[in-house]
């Protein structure tokens, strides 16, 4: 079986840390989050993987994978180019995938489990497509499964007023090579796209089974900044977190930390897991840096309290004060303002950013 | 919808119709790859269906 990896998006539910790169290189416990799926698919056995770019951040993310031989994959690059739907985005890996099953794999959606047991689940049947779906408490707002005692699918109602079952489909799939003859015959939807869960329902329509497998473990669609938060929080409660780095003697720790080697902590500071903290980076005297914080390489933290935040790396951050719930771009810089006359805030802002003072 | 691409013969990064009609001409992305690319690659047919249907392929 193949693997289809779909990074492509705009990002705009990220701006603006998505205005200088892709949304699947965000970082989440320090490791960007397209490197999650990468990983999970090869540890479902599947080492050949087809990898859709869009425009945004097409050579970065390609400078990160190469050829995949670091994770142990063989990487294939697909240019979708305009965006035009996820049916489109699978469309596009047709001559990749030839004759075989394949799972479909959203670049930017993490799941704690892994997809091997979706695999496994679509594997016991002769299924047109296998779907991953998790319970929710509001699926009036997805795209939502009726599925029968076995597990098989018999309908998808999109975002309904009466949902017939709690059972949201989040972003992975697997498909026979029959959903590209369903793909051709899709129209474009309200939006201009080709959707995915109408390939599906034209699967249904022409008679294929379509097998569920409901996820047990926690799923994340990191779209959004709050969704970066919650899935750093989710990692780092998991990981298994090692510390390599230098703790200096007067330096308080306590709780699960990952210290990268070249990172330090200072006489005086203070940091309480679980948190990341990556290479070159160093937690000076008067921070604390609470849990559930990722710091990423090549930053410095001075007098600064920070809890549940990501840094992504690269910033300078030396105000007295507290920073809670937060997600920092790179090279972003917070100083203190207090030496400084008039008295005041002092922001160089961009575009769509939020900040709540 | 068709879906239209062209896998460049030297290293196998496959490229969507769209892609190819905004430059016409363009090096290959993929990693390390010096081919030129054109639309012309593309059979006559798949570039005249394109074209027919061009706003489709546009978001």
């Amino acid at each position: 079986m193949k693997g289809v990896l779909l990074s492509g998006g705009t990002g705009s539910r990220l701006r603006p840390i998505t205005h200088t790169g892709p949304k699947q290189l965000v970082p989440v416990a320090n490791k960007p989050v397209i490197e999650y799926a990468i990983e999970d698919l090869e540890a479902a056995g599947i080492t050949e993987i087809g990898v859709v770019l869009g425009h945004k951040g097409r050579e970065e993310i390609q400078e990160l994978l190469g050829d995949g031989s670091k994770y142990g994959v063989d990487i294939t690059y697909i240019v979708q180019g305009n965006p035009v739907g996820l049916a489109h985005a699978v469309g596009c890996a047709r001559e990749f995938v030839d004759d075989s099953d394949f799972v479909v794999y959203l670049g930017d959606n993490m799941l704690r489990h892994g997809v091997s047991d979706l695999l496994e689940s679509f594997k016991t049947g002769d299924y047109g497509a296998g779907i991953a779906l998790q319970e929710v408490s509001n699926p009036e707002a997805f795209g939502v499964a009726d599925v029968d005692e076995q597990g098989t699918v018999t309908r998808l109602v999109e975002k309904p007023d009466d949902p017939p079952s709690n059972l949201a489909l989040i972003g992975m799939y697997v498909f026979s090579p029959t959903v590209f003859d369903v793909i051709d015959r899709l129209e474009p939807s309200w939006r201009g796209e080709l959707e995915i869960t109408d390939a599906i329902q034209l699967l249904l329509d022409d008679g294929h089974a379509i097998d569920s497998h409901v996820v047990t473990g926690w799923w994340k669609d990191t779209g959004k900044p709050e969704d970066i938060l919650e899935a750093n929080r989710l990692v780092l409660g998991d990981k298994d977190l090692k510390m390599i780095g230098v703790i200096e003697e007067g330096a308080e720790t306590d709780g699960r930390i990952e210290l990268a080697e070249s990172a330090v902590i200072e006489d005086g500071a203070v940091v309480r897991g679980p948190v990341s903290i990556a290479e070159n980076t160093t937690i000076k005297s008067g921070t604390y840096v609470g849990p559930y914080t990722s710091i990423g390489a090549n930053s410095t933290l001075e007098g600064i309290h920070i809890e549940n935040s990501v840094v992504i790396g690269g910033s300078e951050i030396t105000a007295n004060g507290r920073i809670v719930d937060s997600l920092l771009g790179r090279n972003a810089n917070v100083e203190s303002a207090d030496e400084l006359l008039p008295e005041g805030r002092r922001l160089v802002v961009g575009e769509n950013s939020q900040l709540k003072l | 919808m068709r879906i239209i691409t062209h896998t460049c013969s030297a290293c196998g990064t496959v490229i969507a119709a769209n892609e190819l009609e905004d430059n016409r001409v363009m090096k290959c992305p993929g990693l390390d790859c010096e081919e030129v690319l054109r639309f012309t690659d593309l059979p006559e047919d798949a570039r005249n269906h394109f074209l027919e249907y061009k706003e489709q392929y546009q978001i």
